[in-house]
């Protein structure tokens, strides 16, 4: 019978495919639940048959989580280690498995999010765009390749370190400094994309000009003597000031540009 | 091809890319990738390139923060790129149906985790209360199913119609407010910035924000460039702190 078993290559690789679903079907009230509870089914196939028994190590699992969804693929294959633990020699306390999960999820999401969403992506879209915009669709072809890789493969090392290590993993990320030192890392690279893609991304002109006797002075022209792309960054400063200090909804800002840029080109602004 | 089958294929690609989202992320979503391939299906790729590049900008560093759903990219480039096509008026026309459209997607998504996604759950919990384990993956996929209607629907609607209304529509615009929004959506960009900004976590770092701002203006590195100057600070800080380490 398999159920004294541990978890062969099989029940590894469908967990691995069912993990795909953590962000299916995200919910205010739970978020990654039900993501989370299918990813672990295989195990609770192979372990349990009775549906009492199925039942307890669903509705446990059944609690909110909240992750990003590529690096979730961690804390699963931790859960997966200390169910398979559970169910064969029963010498961990089930509560443990969420207080595991817990501690893992906050930090991991804003590394993934930052890492991932914040940083990767961002940077190999900037160099799609612009290999896009001299009509190469080499560009969107590799930020295609890229991405894809990075999911697969994000998740891939999750489920199976996380499944080799079990709960060594929360001990080893507080210890190791593993997460200061990736949260440096990503704050240089977002500093450096974010400083460095403004100027490019963000486009603000202004369209006003004087004439003093025979000389039209651009103020435009001024400005990009000072530096170039000035106005995109102090905007941009503008925002970010406002979203940090104010409050103001993204939504907000993104409509009072909108308008602004309406109001600009009648009033000869822009 | 006819009217009919290419807001036919625009609206199954739109599902594909959100349902894409939800689960692998090869990041089909995002309109570097979604602005080509409707380019593609309406007869145009490089209208849908030059499109799916200017709303990736408007949107790169939009992200999902937490649980406040961004603007929809998908929805908006999708529609953006077949109306800019139709139009055959290009960008500007592309960028002023942006946004609006995206804020629309992201009324649609927030219904969707805050209603319809909840009422799945609850039919989780029932699986999960009867320790039927098919039954609750079954249930994780239901969701994925409702983006035809969520998503592929009304873009098929937008495509098919807005196709036929588009250009009448667009004439009755004065010229002055598509400028100015092409100009408003020029700016956008900014906010997914500062958002971006709000979102580091190790302030103390900024100087590496003028590193690659004088490489953009000043030294006029383009995109490419600055990625490996991102790289290249990360590789000497981390060989910095070892060093400091080992002492």
């Amino acid at each position: 019978m398999s159920r004294n078993e541990r978890l062969n290559k099989s029940d590894l690789a469908k967990v691995y495919r069912r993990q795909f679903l953590i962000r299916a079907g995200l919910n205010f009230e739970r978020q990654q639940c039900v993501g989370f509870t299918a990813a672990l089914t295989p195990l609770i196939d192979k372990y349990y048959t009775d549906k009492e028994e199925k039942r307890q190590v669903m509705l446990r699992h059944m609690n909110l989580f909240l992750s990003q969804p590529m690096v979730a693929s961690l804390p699963i294959g931790v859960a997966l280690a200390m169910e398979e633990r559970i169910a064969l020699e029963n010498d961990i306390d089930p509560e443990a498995v969420n207080s595991v999960k817990t501690a893992l999820m906050g930090p991991l999401a804003a590394l993934g999010d930052s890492l991932i969403n914040g940083t990767l992506r961002p940077l190999v879209a900037g160099i799609a765009i612009t290999m896009a915009q001299q009509n190469n669709i080499l560009g969107p072809i590799l930020f295609l390749i890229v991405m894809s890789f990075t999911t697969l493969f994000v998740r891939y090392i999750g489920i199976y370190k996380g499944y080799e290590k079990g709960v060594e993993v929360v001990e080893d990320i507080h210890k190791s400094g593993l997460i200061e030192k990736l949260t440096d890392i990503a704050s240089i690279a977002a500093y450096v994309i974010v400083g460095g893609f403004i100027p490019g991304v963000v486009s603000m002109v202004l369209n006003i000009s004087f004439t003093t006797g025979d000389n039209v002075l651009s103020i435009q022209e001024q400005l990009d003597g000072l530096m170039p792309g000035l106005l995109p960054v102090i905007l941009t400063l503008v925002m970010y000031n406002l979203i940090s200090k104010r409050k103001v909804s993204t939504i907000a800002l993104m409509f009072g540009l909108m308008i602004l840029g309406i109001v600009g080109v009648y009033l000869g602004i822009f | 091809m006819n009217n009919f089958v290419t807001a036919l294929l625009v609206g199954l690609w739109v599902t594909w890319a959100i349902i894409d989202e939800q689960t692998l992320q090869l990041q089909t979503t995002r309109p570097i990738i979604t602005g080509p391939v409707v380019g593609l299906i309406c007869g145009d790729l490089q209208t849908g390139l030059i499109v799916g590049a200017t709303v990736e900008l408007m949107f790169l560093a939009t992200i999902f923060v937490g649980t406040a759903v961004p603007p929809d990219p998908t929805l908006s480039s999708a529609i953006a790129t077949a109306l800019a096509i139709y139009s055959g008026r290009g960008v500007d026309i592309a960028v002023a149906t942006a946004l609006p459209v995206a804020l629309i997607g992201q009324v649609v998504t927030t219904l969707q985790y805050s209603v319809v996604n909840v009422a799945f759950l609850h039919l989780a919990d029932r699986k999960a209360e009867n320790g039927d384990t098919k039954g609750l993956v079954r249930t994780a996929w239901y969701p994925l199913i409702v983006n035809l209607i969520f998503y592929g629907l009304p873009t098929f609607l937008a495509v098919y119609y807005g196709a036929q209304y588009v250009t009448n529509i667009i004439d009755a615009i004065p010229e002055k407010i598509i400028t100015g929004l092409a100009v408003g959506g020029g700016m956008i960009g900014s906010v997914g910035f500062a958002l971006l900004l709000t979102t580091i976590k190790s302030k103390n770092l900024w100087p590496f924000f003028l590193v690659g701002l004088i490489s953009a203006t000043y030294l006029k590195i383009n995109n490419i460039g600055i990625g490996l100057i991102a790289v290249m600070c990360v590789a000497l800080y981390l060989e910095i702190t070892k060093k400091r380490g080992a002492k």
